[in-house]
């Protein structure tokens, strides 16, 4: 038997969101490009699939509809009746089978269809065939608007029926309209029914629990129900009836004997007989309500033979054999006989399902939880020590009734005066008050034991400032014996030596200062790549370069010449050829140009090669080439060609299109 | 009384914490809601106190004790032993055990006069049981379960156990144990009795989830019941109760 959740059934689409819902996912799932000039029969595979898949679509829709309501001859006979009634019967099976012939119709249609577009030898007619396909199918859908609207409402209803259980122990509250059985619901659960001084308050069932004999109970209200044929009661009675019927449990029949709902005990007794068919096999209680207006020794002699009368008719199939049914008297507004009708219904109730568990099986079941029921207790007398215990226990449980008038303050209470958990960390020597010889002991660290011995023995407490006073001391033996090596030095020397030696240092200082000077000036270290063609293009004296012991040129030339292309070292030979004749310097332009050009620009980092238009061609010559390229350019610019210059987008490659070793075509998706 | 409570979400309360007749043991928790609900019960007559074990929460596992002593295992820190022995009367004595199965509460099941321990514990460490707790010890099974503190929680006035025992297991082990048992659940099904309850012999503790029926059942078989109680309708004693109990497990 297929478990319904009546609760989280999905919500069903109105046909036209249906009908979305399907081509929209056929739209998105399947491929859309197709073209004339593909081979036939990848064109019939292409249309064929979007047919095919649509029909899947719609079966799995609709599919999952027609499995997910309950089907009312697999769910318990209380819910299939209730559902036939509050939904009528005919109409739901209906909905749910038009779903499913609409479902088999849409196959049909597909099967036709992909027959047809196998046969159909161009695109064109591929693609109407699958137009007509779709079209026909969304037609069928569209014409179960009604269904589906109706199914959806059917859901939105079934989502908010109470979460009645029909095997759980129950108590079933019947009678006529106003006999105060919503009241009495609210007496003894939660569940706060609407109670009003009209007819058919309650429209509907309702559920509450309650607890008695440690255990739980369902209390179900059901409409007033009214004395005439079955065929002529409404929606609204019948729930009653439906629950009366298919529900196993104690049925509590309201009479109000104070007729003030409107109806005479007359009335009253006739419906109970009319109806007491349903009560066969079950646990009756007859409450006679509203005691507070109308007691029963009150009433009338026929009155009170028709209760009896009422009484009588039923025999309950009690643990006692054949019973007769009870009457207890109640009222809800002073809740006398609340109590009383409550546990008399829960205790018979209760009765004969242990009647029932006990026979279930011919008692096996009971017979193998027997070491749960019952418990074994040792064939020894009481010994002497648990007596003394169960005496101390004793004690201490009336001594702790004591103390509960005052409950103790707690940790709990401190916790939240201290910040609360989280913050609050929880003092773990209060709880030594009282166990240690001396309380002013309790805060005392507890010792740190490792190896067997205790860590803080080896502890120094001013480790630190003795630390800092070792190392002062240090510093200042240190500083006296670097003075006293200077002195003894020192003394070593003759006046002029010394004087000497401080010459030395002050030179050593002063060098240094004006190094740092330099760097500060330019601080950006220089390659020597460029430091030495700077130096060269100064054109410091040559003799500055022999001083360090090495002739420049050949400095330069060994830099050059493994920097540089040897045709312009030729070049730097005939410069430094020139730089001897000092005088006429200027009757070579190209080569002014070039000194010029290599002195530099005071703004112009000496480590950049010279400006671009100081490079290359000389002035006539770039004009000439200058003409040449315009020239070049004019046919291309009147007729409009594209050039290098153009912006151009080539080719949209599809990546998945181009790689990977399938060939084209190879699958489907391609 | 056997109280329903929870340690920070969790219904075993057994792990954390543990009940004998002369102390009470909780862990350290981020608060001390569940500590002051076992405070506010048995304050006012033992001592109940805040120990970590080997800085873990979970006191109640490792942990073994009666109203004479209280065994902790080897991961114990040298502080901690300190503290219980700070903490708890100068009458308990508190003992380190050099034991391989450092679970000493799911190993060894106790009260004030028995014992029960898993098969497979050492020599020496029976000896020590039965030394500083002062009890008889008998190396027993429960259903099966070499376990013996998760699946059983009794103390001298009865006690609950597995509830797959058979009721001849039962039988043998109320005549070791000398108190009437039962077997039964805690936690709305729970068969880890040891973590799902603790109780000494006047007063008990429970998991949250557990049910009203189970309660009951607890509550009579360790003789928990005020006696004030018997001039009311007296649903919980046990006669009257067997029904619901049978419409419940059966």
């Amino acid at each position: 038997m297929p478990v319904y959740d009546l609760k989280r059934l999905a919500a069903v689409p109105s046909a036209s969101e249906l009908v979305d819902i399907v081509l929209m996912r056929t739209q998105r799932k399947t491929p859309t490009v197709v073209h004339p000039g593909y081979k036939i029969t990848r064109i019939r595979s292409f249309y064929m699939r979007k047919v095919k898949f649509t029909q899947q679509t719609i079966s799995e829709r609709l599919g999952a509809i027609v499995q997910d309501f309950p089907r009312l001859d697999d769910v318990h006979p209380f819910h299939s009746d209730l559902m036939g009634v509050l939904y009528d019967r005919d109409h739901y099976k209906l909905a749910l089978g038009q779903l499913n012939t609409c479902k088999k119709l849409c196959e049909t249609v597909t099967r036709d269809y992909v027959r047809l577009i196998k046969y159909a030898d161009s695109l064109y007619r591929c693609k109407s065939l699958k137009v007509a396909a779709l079209g026909r199918m969304m037609t069928l859908l569209k014409r179960q608007r009604a269904s589906l609207g109706y199914l959806e409402e059917v859901r939105k209803h079934l989502g908010r029926l109470p979460a009645l259980d029909p095997s759980a122990r129950t108590l079933l509250v019947c009678g006529f309209p106003n006999v105060g059985k919503s009241s009495f619901m609210n007496k003894v659960t939660r569940a706060e029914v609407e109670v009003q001084p009209y007819a058919f308050t309650t429209k509907s069932l309702y559920v509450g629990h309650m607890d008695h004999r440690y255990l739980r109970w369902q209390v179900i209200d059901t409409p007033g129900i009214l004395d005439h044929e079955l065929e002529k009661r409404n929606v609204i009675e019948m729930q009653a009836v439906t629950a009366l019927a298919h529900l196993p449990c104690a049925v509590l029949f309201f009479v109000d004997v104070s007729e003030q709902c409107g109806y005479t005990i007359e009335q009253q007794s006739s419906l109970f007989h009319s109806i007491r068919a349903l009560f066969a096999d079950k646990q009756l209680v007859l409450v006679a309500n509203k005691t507070d207006a109308k007691k029963v020794e009150d009433l009338d002699a026929g009155r009170k033979q028709l209760l009896e009368d009422m009484l009588s008719a039923h025999r309950t199939n009690g643990p006692g054999g054949d019973e007769m049914a009870k009457m207890v008297e109640m009222s809800n507004v002073t809740e006398q006989g609340v109590a009383d009708v409550k546990n008399l219904a829960c205790d018979l109730l209760l009765a004969h399902r242990v009647e029932k568990r006990r026979a279930y099986q011919g008692g096996a079941r009971v017979r193998d939880r027997l070491n749960r029921l019952h418990g074994t207790t040792p064939d020894a007398v009481e010994d002497i020590r648990k007596v003394a215990a169960a005496a101390r226990s004793e004690a201490d449980a009336a001594e702790a009734r004591v103390a509960k008038a005052a409950p103790r303050p707690t940790e709990r209470d401190v916790m939240w005066r201290n910040g609360g958990p989280g913050v609050y960390s929880a003092d773990l020597t209060r709880e030594y008050i009282g166990q240690l010889k001396c309380d002013e002991w309790r805060t005392d660290l507890v010792p740190e034991i490792m190896d067997g011995k205790n860590v803080l023995d080896f502890v120094d407490e001013d480790i630190v400032a003795k630390l800092a006073l070792l190392d002062e001391d240090e510093a200042e033996a240190e500083e006296g014996l670097e003075s006293a090596a200077r002195e003894a030095a020192h003394a070593a020397l003759s006046p002029a030596e010394l004087a000497l030696v401080t010459a030395v240092r002050d030179k050593k200082v002063l060098n240094r200062r004006v190094a740092q000077a330099a760097r500060g000036r330019r601080n950006a270290p220089v390659p020597r790549q460029a430091r030495l063609r700077s130096e060269g293009a100064a054109g410091n004296d040559e003799d500055d370069a022999t001083v360090r012991g090495r002739a420049k040129s050949a400095a330069v030339k060994r830099t050059r010449s493994l920097s540089r292309p040897s045709e312009r070292d030729g070049r730097a030979a005939a410069r430094a050829e020139a730089m001897d004749v000092d005088g006429d310097a200027d009757a070579n332009p190209a080569k002014k140009q070039k000194r010029s050009a290599s002195r530099g620009d005071a703004h112009r980092s000496q480590s950049r090669p010279p400006p671009r238009d100081e490079q290359g061609l000389n002035e006539a010559d770039q004009d000439a080439a200058r003409e040449i390229g315009k020239k070049m350019q004019k046919k291309m610019n009147r007729m409009a060609r594209s050039g290098e210059a153009d912006r151009k987008t080539g080719p949209k490659l599809i990546r998945w299109m181009n790689e990977g070793k399938m060939g084209r075509g190879a699958r489907n998706c391609r | 009384m056997c109280t329903r409570l929870q340690f920070e979400g969790t219904n075993e309360i057994g792990v954390v914490s543990m009940l004998t007749n002369a102390y009470a043991l909780t862990c350290v928790g981020n608060s001390e809601n569940f500590f002051s609900v076992l405070e506010a019960e048995l304050g006012d007559h033992i001592p109940v106190v805040h120990t970590s074990i080997a800085g873990c929460r979970f006191v109640g596992r490792v942990c073994v004790g009666n109203k004479r002593g209280l065994l902790v295992p080897n991961t114990t820190g040298d502080q901690e032993l300190q503290h219980l022995r700070n903490a708890l009367p100068d009458a308990v004595v508190v003992q380190r055990v050099d034991e391989r199965l450092s679970a000493l509460g799911n190993c060894i099941a106790c009260n004030d006069h028995v014992a029960l321990c898993h098969t497979d514990l050492d020599r020496e460490t029976e000896e020590i049981v039965a030394d500083v707790l002062g009890v008889e010890v008998f190396r027993q099974t429960i259903c099966g379960n070499a376990l013996v503190g998760s699946y059983a929680r009794f103390t001298n006035q009865g006690g609950i156990v597995h509830p797959r025992t058979s009721v001849d297991d039962l039988e043998e082990l109320a005549s070791l144990l000398q108190v009437p048992l039962i077997a039964g659940t805690v936690n709305r099904g729970s068969d880890v009795l040891g973590a799902g309850l603790i109780a000494n012999d006047w007063a008990a503790f429970c998991g949250y989830d557990t049910t009203s029926t189970e309660i009951n059942v607890i509550e009579n078989v360790l003789k928990l019941h005020d006696d004030d109680d018997s001039d009311d309708d007296g649903p919980q004693k046990p006669e009257r109760f067997r029904d619901a109990l049978i419409d419940t497990i059966c």
